[in-house]
């Protein structure tokens, strides 16, 4: 056996259980699925009828079990399954969760906490007030460790194929951390300007959001960090990155895949160069027209690669990578693109004014533009991520008169967001669906004319995209000075080499998990491999190259890296069903410069948000995986405890006995609407209360809620979810009376002007001490009244009207105004025990406690043999019943373990 | 109509926008959770969060004694 006795629940029951059994000799293992033990006395102010200070108790006692020699404390861990062996004796299984915080390491400071940019409810403070998902219980928590609250990845990060942490610098800019969310976005990628303006977005494609009034706009929010930062450091700073490794490294092609490569294998300390066939780097961004894509803003965010010492040798073309490894470079990536046309297999294609996509762009992007004037303009062919349309719209910039796009497939598959259609639309471009050019027709050599026929839809393939659908019967022709061929793109044919054969379909083969070619330690990634895609997906593949070619270098094993440490991601309706009710706000309209502004000039279209646009918007995010990953933490953190690597461990052990301490629940009183609570702010729980009396309190005092008011007349409504037929639980729950009353104490103690009324059923004072702790009360002034509340209304300051049944006057209704109304909630029992057990059933009494099979002779025997019940899992009970019922099952425990061990 | 309150886990994930305007009120000098709250221009219950959270991390304190019924707060020292 592992150990003597399992307890589960570390309240005040199972460390009386683990204290008693741990000071008999036996070893001990308390799992408590909370990141501390102490339960719910802990956070109490004081205990009833002595006044003791609740804190001054159970802290030592907290102490002791966790440092006693005997006693194996698990925080933060649950209990999934117990299965009761051959022998007698228990097998059982267990979740250890990740706490994300090196427990050996974390000092318990609190400043990841401070840092933290996500606010939740305190539950250890019943909602009264935030925490952050990264945080310490509170400050006599043992262990004083931080744990950070994960539910898994967040849709929009899990979303991106560049791995930037979309959650992380929302978080940031929603809390004004705007160079901070920019410091993020550079840790995944160089091009945050440029991503912020042409990105298809995925992100926001998953915001959960979207379920419900609409996506966040992710992608401008990332534009806004990289624009605020770059207006404040028009320059790159110079990193001072270390040349940690003398291996050289050489990347062919800077585009967005070759300089993304650069910049993470510079940022791993490699010199790094860079050969650039064309003058400028960039590859095909240089080809996103200026209206989109400012060259100002490209050259910033290239700026960030240069910054790292990175040599960019523009205009020299590399003729051969092994020619490369052979002066000295001990790995090459290839990331050359396809940035060439495919030639339209169609008759006419070789007339003069006709001309494929990358072509024309390139001479649009030249210094000396060419014009348009007066022209009639056809441009041809979709491609998801908007050329056809980059063409048209320069093409109108040029000055052509007419210009009309025609595309083979329906409106949604033109481009990745709508906005790009209705931009060009209003631009003056003619849009033509499920139409496509047939033949080019000519005169002396020239274009002239274009002959179209319409195009049935398509199938579907796999990805939801439609194939190429039949030519249909119906054909048109215009006249036309200019094709535009935007028909697809391939890979250059002299990036062909021996053990560099390009396929069919232009791309060149690599391993999928390493990216390397059959050249060793020649690399290759981007559009080179996977055929035309995304800017952000060319950058993600440089990022995977760059992990990939410094594993290489080092000699490490090739395994695929796990992104995001393969935390599973959030699912939508569990992020969205954390809150029973949303307020809906739309997210701000997109802002552009006016139509008429644009279609002579190439002046950026899309305008940006101001700060305050930014924070609203970024305010929207609901938080899908707790923890941001915005790594404020890890920056703050001066013990270097943070570490997002952890991951829940399960774990098998054997025991002899078991303990069961689960403790009690609280009655919800939202489920008593005529008390207004969740509707009314000024009406509040008891336990709310006792946080609020506590010296490790929410507020600085017994304040209102609503407006942080020092009350002056405070009503109890007792019995609330006690002896309530109409909520299901008949019974008393034996210290409401008692803590209502060692409240009211304390409030006219910390008030002294404050009234405070309590209104009963009947005063239960049952206990030693606890009639004269009533009398006491009513000596303090304490009013009582014996009636039951049938509702509460409010009034216009804040204040409430109770209207009660006045018993002792003679069952008259009458009504009493008061600032401040503390619901008396019942306890109710804890059924999370009962679902633990296998191979047995942990039998629970009619009020679904845990059923004490011989309360009168055996007290905490529970159907299983070997299974005991302490405290409050068997029945609502006060602090010291429940230490005498956790001497009996510690008793009955070790007892049992003695038979098993025979 | 449903006239519960605001989630409480929105108005404090609010907290971190509404945070910089809490501060940049208290500038001022010292005010009541009301004043806060008028000057942001927001329900008083949910400034009562964001006030809360800000005291709770150490970025304001409250004025010793209590003006009338309310006590007042100001930045931290």
């Amino acid at each position: 056996m592992d150990y003597d006795v399992l307890v589960v629940g570390g309240g005040t029951a199972g460390m009386e259980s683990a204290l008693t059994l741990g000071d008999m000799g036996y070893s001990v293992v308390l799992a408590e699925r909370e990141p501390t033990i102490g339960g719910k006395m802990i956070l109490l102010s004081k205990v009833f009828p002595t006044l003791d200070c609740a804190s001054c108790i159970a802290t030592p006692k907290m102490a002791s079990t966790f440092h006693h020699p005997q006693v194996n404390t698990m925080v933060y861990t649950e209990v999934n399954n117990i299965a009761k062996t051959a022998r007698g004796s228990f097998q059982v299984q267990l979740k250890r969760k990740a706490t994300y915080v090196n427990s050996d390491q974390c000092t318990g400071c609190q400043k990841c906490e401070l840092a933290c940019t996500v606010a939740v409810p305190d539950q250890f403070n019943f909602d009264l007030v935030a925490r952050r998902a990264v945080y310490i219980p509170f400050a006599q928590a043992v262990p004083k460790k931080a744990v950070m609250e994960r539910h898994g990845i967040s849709p929009c990060s899990q979303a991106c194929p560049a791995g930037v942490k979309a959650h992380g610098y929302v978080s940031l800019i929603r809390s004004g951390l705007f160079d901070e969310a920019q410091e993020l976005i550079l840790e995944a990628i160089p091009f945050p300007a440029t991503l912020g303006r042409v990105c298809y977005a995925p992100c926001e494609r998953a915001c959960t959001r979207g379920e419900l009034e609409g996506v966040l706009p992710i992608r401008k929010l990332k534009r806004f960090a990289a624009d605020h930062y770059y207006q404040k450091h028009p320059q790159a700073k110079p990193a001072a990155v270390e040349n940690k490794h003398s291996e050289r490294v050489a990347v062919i092609g800077a585009g967005p895949a070759g300089l993304t490569a650069a910049y993470h294998l510079a940022r791993r300390g490699y010199p790094v160069t860079v050969f650039e066939a064309e003058e400028k780097p960039g590859g095909m961004l240089r080809l996103i027209p200026p209206f989109r894509l400012p060259p100002e803003v490209l050259e910033r965010d290239i700026a960030n690669v240069t910054a790292l010492g990175v040599e960019i040798r523009a205009g020299e073309r590399v003729a051969d990578p092994v020619e490369l490894k052979k002066q000295g470079f001990q790995a090459v990536f290839l990331a050359c693109g396809t940035a060439k046309d495919k030639k339209p297999e169609m008759e006419g294609a070789d007339l003069k004014g006709v001309t494929g996509a990358i072509q024309f762009l390139r001479r649009a992007a030249a210094s000396a533009k060419p014009s348009l004037a007066g022209k009639t303009v056809l441009v041809a062919g979709g491609g998801r991520y908007g050329i056809a349309l980059d063409c048209a719209r320069t093409a109108r910039r040029l000055g052509a008169q007419r210009v009309v796009l025609q595309f083979g497939r329906s409106r949604p598959e033109l481009a990745s967001v709508e906005w790009a259609i209705s931009d060009a639309i209003e631009e003056g471009i003619t849009i033509e669906f499920h139409k496509a050019p047939a033949k080019l027709i000519g005169k002396d050599g020239k274009l002239v004319q274009v002959e179209s026929q319409d195009v049935q839809a398509g199938k579907r393939d796999p990805s939801g995209r439609t194939l190429p659908g039949l030519p249909a019967e119906t054909k048109s022709a215009m006249a036309a000075d200019l094709a535009i061929m935007a028909l697809g793109q391939e890979a250059d044919p002299k990036n062909e080499r021996e053990g560099l054969r390009l396929t069919k379909s232009g791309t060149l083969s690599v391993n999928a998990q390493t990216l390397e070619t059959r050249l060793p330690g020649v690399f290759a990634g981007g559009d080179l491999v996977s055929g035309p895609g995304s800017v952000v997906e060319a950058i993600g593949t440089g990022t995977r190259a760059a992990e990939c070619i410094d594993r290489f270098l080092r000699g490490e094993p090739q395994t695929p890296k796990e992104r995001g440490l393969n935390l599973p991601g959030v699912d939508k309706q569990i992020a969205i069903g954390r809150q029973e009710q949303y307020t809906l706000a739309p997210a701000a309209e997109r802002t552009k410069r006016p139509v008429e502004e644009r279609r002579d000039g190439f002046a950026e279209v899309e305008l940006g948000f101001d700060e305050k646009t930014a924070r609203q918007n970024a305010s929207r995010c609901i938080d899908c995986g707790g923890c941001c990953e915005c790594h404020q933490c890890v920056s703050a953190c001066p013990a270097d405890a943070i570490d997002f690597g952890m991951r829940d461990e399960d774990q098998t052990l054997e025991v002899g006995s078991v303990v069961v301490s689960t403790g009690f629940d609280l009655f919800d009183p939202v489920g008593k609407v005529q008390y207004g609570y969740g509707r009314l702010p000024n009406v509040i729980t008891a336990m709310q209360m006792d946080r609020l009396l506590s010296p490790t309190r929410p507020y600085n005092s017994v304040l209102r809620p609503s407006d942080g008011k020092i009350p002056d007349n405070i009503a109890y409504i007792l019995c609330t979810g006690s002896r309530d037929c109409q909520i299901g639980n008949e019974l008393c729950s034996r210290v409401c009376c008692m803590y209502s009353i060692k409240q009211a104490q304390l409030i006219m103690g910390a008030l002294p002007i404050a009234d405070v009324t309590i209104y009963y059923i009947d005063i239960r004072a049952f206990g030693k001490g606890f009639e004269e702790f009533y009398q006491q009360s009513g000596d303090m002034g304490v009013e009582f009244i014996k009636g039951k509340v049938g509702r509460v209304e409010p009034t216009d300051d804040g204040n409430m009207i109770l209207h009660y049944e006045d018993i002792a006057g003679g069952g008259k209704l009458a009504q009493a105004e008061h600032d401040l109304v503390v619901l008396s909630v019942g306890m109710l029992p804890n059924q999370d025990a009962l679902s633990l057990f296998s191979g047995g059933e942990l039998a629970a009494d009619a009020h679904h406690y845990v059923k004490e099979i011989d309360e009168d002779h055996s007290p905490a025997r529970t159907s299983i043999e070997g299974v005991y019940v302490a405290g409050s899992s068997a029945a609502a009970m006060d602090i010291p019943d429940t230490i005498l019922h956790s001497g009996a099952a510690a008793a009955q425990a070790a007892a049992y373990v003695e038979r098993v061990k025979k | 109509m449903d006239d519960r309150l605001r989630d409480p886990r929105e108005v404090m994930r609010e907290e971190m926008l509404m945070r910089d305007q809490v501060l940049a009120a208290l500038r001022e000098g010292p005010q009541t959770v009301p004043e806060i709250a008028e000057t942001l221009g927001s329900p008083v219950h949910e400034v009562m969060y964001w006030v809360m959270a800000a005291r709770k991390y150490g970025l304001i304190q409250e004025v010793p004694e209590p003006d009338d019924d309310y006590f007042q707060y100001q930045l931290a020292e």
